[in-house]
Order: structure tokens, then sequence, then C-alpha cells
């Protein structure tokens, strides 16, 4: 497609097309979370939120030392942190959308995006955290 | 809105003019918000979860296993939406995914049952280490 372009200084066209790099990350994060949480959260539900608490199975988190001994694993740590940090880079996108679809145009906005983007930022620092502070590592 | 007052404002900035009921129209309108509300239960679900593994950092004294019927209740209503959200997003894959294997495009619905086949066999290795590694 041949289009007018001004010329800069140094004689090269100054229409730059940037790849959607900002774009390109965020929609990647969008389809992980949304993959991981489909794979591994309704296990977690079932388990440790329902046969868990009826006691019908044992699960790991129904005794202290159980419990923390888990949460030292180095493996356990990343692989938790993978599971509630990632899906919220998902479920930020679903639910500005969602408030976009009930008619709030605001939710469009750049403010909104940071707030939302940022807030799943702010749960992966937190679990993090809390990962990393409540049960110290060991392979044990 | 008049002919009129459409024209005078034509240059204006244009606003749909959807309700914010239009989902309630339609079954298909109504499932695809069910599937993008399906994001609220489940980050409530993980945060708790993250809330429980910082309770264990409190110390035996503090601890307790949750028990009460209310969350059992909470957990169910989060798990059939976690459900609605596995089986629509793992059914997109066959949308999304496109791929060649000696030069033949694998069909949709093959991509559509690997990706099922992932979700059973994360589900029973998960639940195997949550529930074998218990007490």
């Amino acid at each position: 497609m041949s289009e007018t372009k001004p010329v800069g200084f140094s004689g090269y066209a100054t229409i730059e097309h940037k790849p959607a790099l900002a774009h390109l990350f965020w929609w990647f994060m969008f389809a992980q979370g949304g993959v991981l949480a489909a794979i591994l959260i309704p296990v977690h539900i079932l388990v440790q939120g329902i046969l868990g608490p009826l006691g019908i199975v044992t699960v790991v988190d129904r005794h202290y030392d159980t419990w923390i001994g888990i949460l030292g694993n180095p493996i356990v740590k990343l692989y938790l942190l993978v599971l509630i940090s990632l899906p919220f880079f998902h479920f930020a996108h679903r639910l500005r959308y969602l408030l976009v679809d009930l008619g709030v145009p605001a939710a469009k906005t750049v403010v909104a995006q940071v707030i939302f983007y940022g807030g799943a930022v702010l749960v992966t620092l937190l679990a993090i955290y809390v990962l990393l502070t409540t049960a110290p590592i060991s392979l044990g | 809105m008049s002919a009129g007052a459409r024209a005078s404002t034509a240059t204006k900035t244009y606003r749909p003019a959807m309700g914010a009921g239009w989902w309630t129209r339609k079954r298909h309108y109504f499932l695809y918000m069910v599937r993008e509300f399906t994001a609220l239960p489940l980050a409530l679900w993980l945060l708790w979860l993250l809330y429980e593994i910082y309770r264990a950092g409190r110390g035996p004294s503090a601890f307790y296993p949750p028990s009460s019927t209310a969350f059992v209740v909470f957990s169910v209503i989060c798990l059939l939406f976690a459900l609605y959200h596995s089986y629509t997003f793992l059914s997109l894959a066959g949308v999304i995914l496109h791929f060649k294997v000696l030069d033949k495009p694998v069909p949709s619905r093959l991509i559509v049952l690997s990706q099922f086949g992932l979700w059973l066999v994360a589900s029973v290795v998960i639940g195997a280490v949550l529930i074998g590694f218990g007490r």
C-alpha cells in the first residue's frame, strides 16, 4: 500500500508501524491464565473446598504440620505461585470487559486498564510475599 | 429519539443504545455473560487459597482446617463456575489452534479432545497429590 509520508530531517519516512508488543503480552497472559485456570482450578476446589471439608478424603491442608510441610517445598511454592497469580491476568481482562458489556464504558479507559491489570500484578506480588514468608524453603 | 435530535448530534460521539440488560434477552447472550462472570468466583476462591497459605504461616495455635457449611456451599458454587470456564475455554482451543501434521490439518475435534484429555490427566495427578500426601 502506498501512502504519502512526511519526511523527517534524516530524509527517511517518519511513519513507524510499531508492533503492538504490549497488546501481545497482555493477550498472551490472558490466554495462558485462561488455560491454567481451566486445567488446574476445578480439582483444587473439588478436593480442598468440598471433599476435604466434608471429611470424605484426606487432604494436605487439613492438619497444620502436613500443610506447613508441603508449603515449604520449593516446587510447591512455584506451582502455587503459577496457580494463584497467572489466572488473575485472565480474570482482569474478563472482568474489565464484563463491565464494558454491562454498559460501563469507563472500563475501556487507560485508568481502568491500569487498575485491572495492576490488580493482577498486585496479586502476583502478594502471592510471592506470602509464599516466601509462610514456610521456610526445605526439600524435606 | 426524533430525527431532528439525532441529526443535531450526528457529529458527536456515537453512543450505543443498548441497555445494561441486553444479555438477558437471549439464552446465547446470557451464557456469554455467565462465561465472562466465571472470573469473579474463581478469583475469590484463589484469594481464599492464598489466605489459607498465609494463615498457615501464623503458627499451629491459630490453625484450624476450613469445615463450615458456608465454605462448602461457596466452593460448590465456585466449582460450577470453574467447570463452565473449563468447558468453554478448552472447547475454544479447537477454534483457535490450527496445526498441520504431514501436510494434513489436525481436525479441531481432535485438538479439543486433547485439551480435555490434558485437563483429565492434570486433575487426576493433582488430586492424587492433594489426597495422597494428606492425612
